[in-house]
């Protein structure tokens, strides 16, 4: 037992050697393993944060610091506000008050006399180590380094705050709010009182940096920019009012929004390529000359002559212009007819042409829209009936009550009325020109037409007879010219016209068996009596040229025969 | 006169004048009258232009109308007076006999009648040509009164008479004016230039060939002899005062014709309509 006793003593010693080099090899190794995590887990001595001496005295101070402008610097600094600010708790890094109050030196305690004059230029001091962390105001805001008063410039502090510097997303959710806390007037001089609407009008995802974008507006975006924002008036000098607002959309819908004509590629008109004008469209606006808006209207007008000049100069012939410079201020212009941001066709649909003109003349286009004509185009959208432009002229409209006018009218009906193909679908004959013209009325007409007299003649024209806007079709019962009202039309210039008297008129039909036959039948007398008379004569006289010179011949040879 | 053939008095001073006045009222309503009736044809409305447009062509046109109808009233007068103050024998009226010259003339002509017709102080081709132109004035003045006046004649007659008026005065114009180009233009300028109607004498040679019987009876004295002075100075008591009083009614008429109605009023209305009454106080305008 004693034997087995000493060998197992020292084994045992062995073994708790053995023993002992694996268990610290163990802990040893799970030491080392586990190192960082009893970092982790083992608190750090508690070292006091680097500005714990500043907080001890001006977390509850009262006291304040005078500076020499008079402005006061509270030194008191409620611990909240700076928790609760960007550079708080929530911050990524701890930043200390000595962080933003440096140099250390400045800030040492006691603290020396603070040499900033005002609380501004405090500010300023303070803000210059924004930069330590963020980027520098002239990349960041580079708008406000371009105001012309330099003293006056605002810094990080003045827009962000100091100790409550405010999250970027608290100051995104009211931005204009941000700018307001110094511009709360908007005093702009350029542009007075249209700030403050253009702020209040500001819409979703607007904000001041709409206008005023860190990268400069094209011209172009900050009309249009401003102009969409503005929906107040402005006067002029007679009291008329002028919409400021324009839709930018209106101009990209319009005909001159981006095109491609004849293959060449337009992109949309910008708002200086008409409004080139610097005295109006040069910012500041110089005011405007014009004392009512008629007359800004008509100046306007000069704004197309650049691009379309062709139908501008056409347009100087017309009526509308010639009323223009003869002081007829009401005569339309450009865009009376067109319209001015939003213009687009002015014949699509082709009923537009109507209701444009109609805008000025609507008594006219009344008994137009009642015509024969104008009910088809309005009933029935027909392509063929004329629109006023048809017969009038588009731009250079001439004056429809000269004798010119009247004088050629008959060939300006005439080119849809003697159109067979455009007659057949209506079942119209279109001999009603050539026998108008055949005619004592139309035989006048023409011949003063053709002789370029402008002289006025009493002979009637279709538009006496048919009426001019309210032409109905002959069939029906109001129309002028149907047999139980044709009287009444003759009557116009034949006052003393009895019941025989329309049957003159031989209705546009041509001599027929049918229609005048009393006509048909003295043309048809003299067609055979004409040539019978004549042919006899001819042949009369023929036989005696043939005798005589028969008889001239026999006497002459019977002359040489006597020699 | 150096004329050395004899030759022989056919037309006095009164019938000369007449002739000029007729020469030169048809050929002004010839002139400006075939030019309305085809006034669309480019010659045409070149003369028309030419004569100073067409309403003055029309005053020319109806002031020659006016000149055809004295010169036709004075032509009845005359006529009258022949029939019945110097009661001589009414040689313009055609007969049976004319007829028979006519064919014979033509017989003549073609070789299959040996001599030609020895006719009287008109031959048939001068009768043709007289009555022509009564038948033409006659429908003419009517045709043209109805043209100058629808108004009143509508009051008479259906209204289609006018256009119907208005075919037969341009068909009849173109008869006449054709007739005259060829039957009178040949008989008395082409075949020979015939002055009689302008000088009032004709050749012997003439009278042999137109006028055989004429000649004849004038070698034979039985032309030209009017009745005695004394029953002339009673039957002109009679006949100036008579026809005096239908000169006078004549003239009236034609006076009648000229201005009895005012077919038109010379200047068209006006449609009358406002022609500005906008819609919107300003239709277009700036914004």
């Amino acid at each position: 037992m004693d034997h087995y006793k000493n060998t197992r003593t020292i084994n045992k010693r062995f073994l708790r050697a053995v023993g002992g080099v694996i268990w610290c090899a163990v802990i040893g190794g799970v030491l080392l393993w586990s190192r960082p995590a009893m970092a982790q887990t083992v608190p750090p001595l508690p070292q006091p944060p680097p500005d714990a001496a500043c907080k001890l005295c001006h977390r509850d101070s009262t006291a304040t610091v005078t500076l020499p402008s008079g402005d006061i610097i509270h030194a008191g600094i409620d611990p909240a506000v700076l928790d609760q600010s960007v550079h708080g708790v929530g911050a990524a890094a701890p930043v200390y008050c000595t962080d933003c109050h440096a140099p250390r030196q400045r800030y040492q305690f006691p603290h020396g006399e603070n040499p900033a004059q005002d609380l501004a230029q405090f500010h300023r001091e303070v803000a210059q180590n924004c930069e330590q962390c963020h980027v520098s105001a002239e990349v960041h805001n580079p708008g406000h380094l371009q105001a012309e008063d330099a003293s006056q410039l605002p810094n990080c502090v003045d827009c962000h705050g100091g100790h409550a510097a405010a999250p970027v997303a608290a100051m995104q959710a009211d931005p204009v709010g941000a700018c307001q806390q110094c511009h709360q007037e908007f005093a702009d001089p350029h542009v007075g009182d249209v700030h403050a609407e253009l702020a209040a009008n500001l819409g979703a995802g607007q904000t001041c940096e709409t206008c005023h974008a860190s990268t400069p507006q094209s011209e172009d975006a900050k009309c249009q920019t401003c102009h969409s924002l503005l929906t107040s008036q402005l006067t002029l000098a007679s009291g008329d009012t002028v919409e400021l607002h324009v839709n930018p959309q209106d101009i990209v819908d319009s005909v001159h929004g981006e095109q491609v004509i004849d293959g060449v590629q337009y992109t949309t008109l910008r708002c200086t390529d008409c409004h080139q004008d610097q005295a109006l469209s040069g910012f500041p606006h110089q005011p405007i000359d014009a004392e009512t808006r008629r007359e800004l209207t008509i100046s306007m007008q000069r704004v197309c002559q650049d691009c379309h000049t062709e139908i501008f100069e056409l347009n100087a012939d017309g009526v509308h212009a010639q009323h223009i410079a003869d002081g007829d201020l009401e005569a339309a212009t450009c865009a009376d007819c067109h319209g001015n941001h939003a213009i687009h066709d002015p014949d699509e649909p082709r009923e537009r042409v109507s209701q444009t003109c109609g805008n000025c003349h609507s008594e006219i286009n009344e008994q137009y829209e009642a015509s024969v004509h104008g009910a088809a185009l309005l009933g029935e959208n027909n392509p063929d009936v004329p629109v006023c432009t048809d017969c009038h002229g588009v731009h250079n409209i001439p004056d429809p009550t000269t004798a010119a006018f009247r004088l050629s009218s008959p060939q300006m009906c005439g080119r849809c009325h003697a159109d067979v193909d455009m007659m057949e679908k209506y079942n119209i004959s279109t001999e009603v020109f050539d026998t108008y013209v055949a005619d004592f009325h139309g035989t006048t007409v023409t011949l003063f037409e053709r002789h370029g007299s402008n002289e006025e003649t009493n002979k009637a024209v279709c538009y006496d007879c048919h009426g001019v806007h309210n032409i109905l079709p002959a069939t029906d019962e109001n129309s002028q010219v149907i047999k139980a009202n044709l009287l009444a039309t003759c009557r116009q210039c034949h006052p003393d016209a009895n019941e025989n008297f329309p049957d003159s008129w031989t209705s546009h039909f041509k001599p027929s068996l049918e229609h005048n036959p009393l006509v048909y039948f003295v043309d048809l007398f003299y067609m055979i009596v004409i040539p019978a008379t004549i042919g006899g004569f001819v042949l009369f006289i023929g036989t005696d040229i043939l005798r005589r010179t028969r008889e001239r011949f026999q006497r002459k040879r019977r002359g040489s025969k006597g020699e | 006169m150096s004329n050395p053939q004899p030759h022989y008095h056919r037309f006095n001073i009164f019938q000369r004048i007449e002739h000029i006045i007729l020469l030169i009222s048809f050929t002004a309503l010839a002139i400006t009258g075939l030019p309305q009736m085809f006034s669309l044809q480019p010659w045409a409305s070149f003369m028309i232009e030419a004569m100073g447009g067409i309403e003055t062509v029309r005053i020319i046109h109806r002031s020659s109308a006016v000149l055809l109808i004295i010169g036709t009233i004075y032509h009845f007068v005359a006529v009258a007076y022949r029939l019945f103050v110097r009661r001589v024998a009414l040689t313009m009226l055609p007969s049976l006999q004319d007829v028979k010259d006519g064919l014979q003339a033509l017989g003549h002509n073609l070789g299959i009648v040996k001599t030609p017709p020895r006719m009287g102080r008109y031959s048939f081709g001068e009768k043709v040509e007289y009555w022509a132109v009564i038948w033409g004035t006659v429908v003419m003045v009517l045709t043209g009164f109805m043209l100058w006046n629808p108004i009143s004649t509508t009051s008479l007659l259906p209204g289609e008479f006018i256009p119907a008026a208005k075919a037969a005065h341009g068909g009849e114009a173109l008869l006449a004016v054709l007739s005259i180009v060829t039957w009178h233009f040949y008989h008395v300028h082409v075949k020979r230039f015939n002055r009689s109607m302008f000088t009032g004498y004709i050749s012997h040679e003439e009278m042999e060939e137109e006028h055989a019987l004429e000649l004849h009876a004038i070698e034979q004295g039985s032309v030209g002899v009017d009745a005695d002075p004394e029953s002339m100075r009673r039957r002109r008591r009679v006949f100036i005062p008579a026809a005096a009083v239908i000169t006078t009614f004549l003239l009236i008429g034609l006076y009648f014709f000229v201005t009895y109605e005012q077919t038109a009023i010379t200047t068209v209305p006006r449609q009358n309509i406002d022609i500005f009454t906008p819609l919107t106080p300003e239709p277009g305008s700036v914004q």
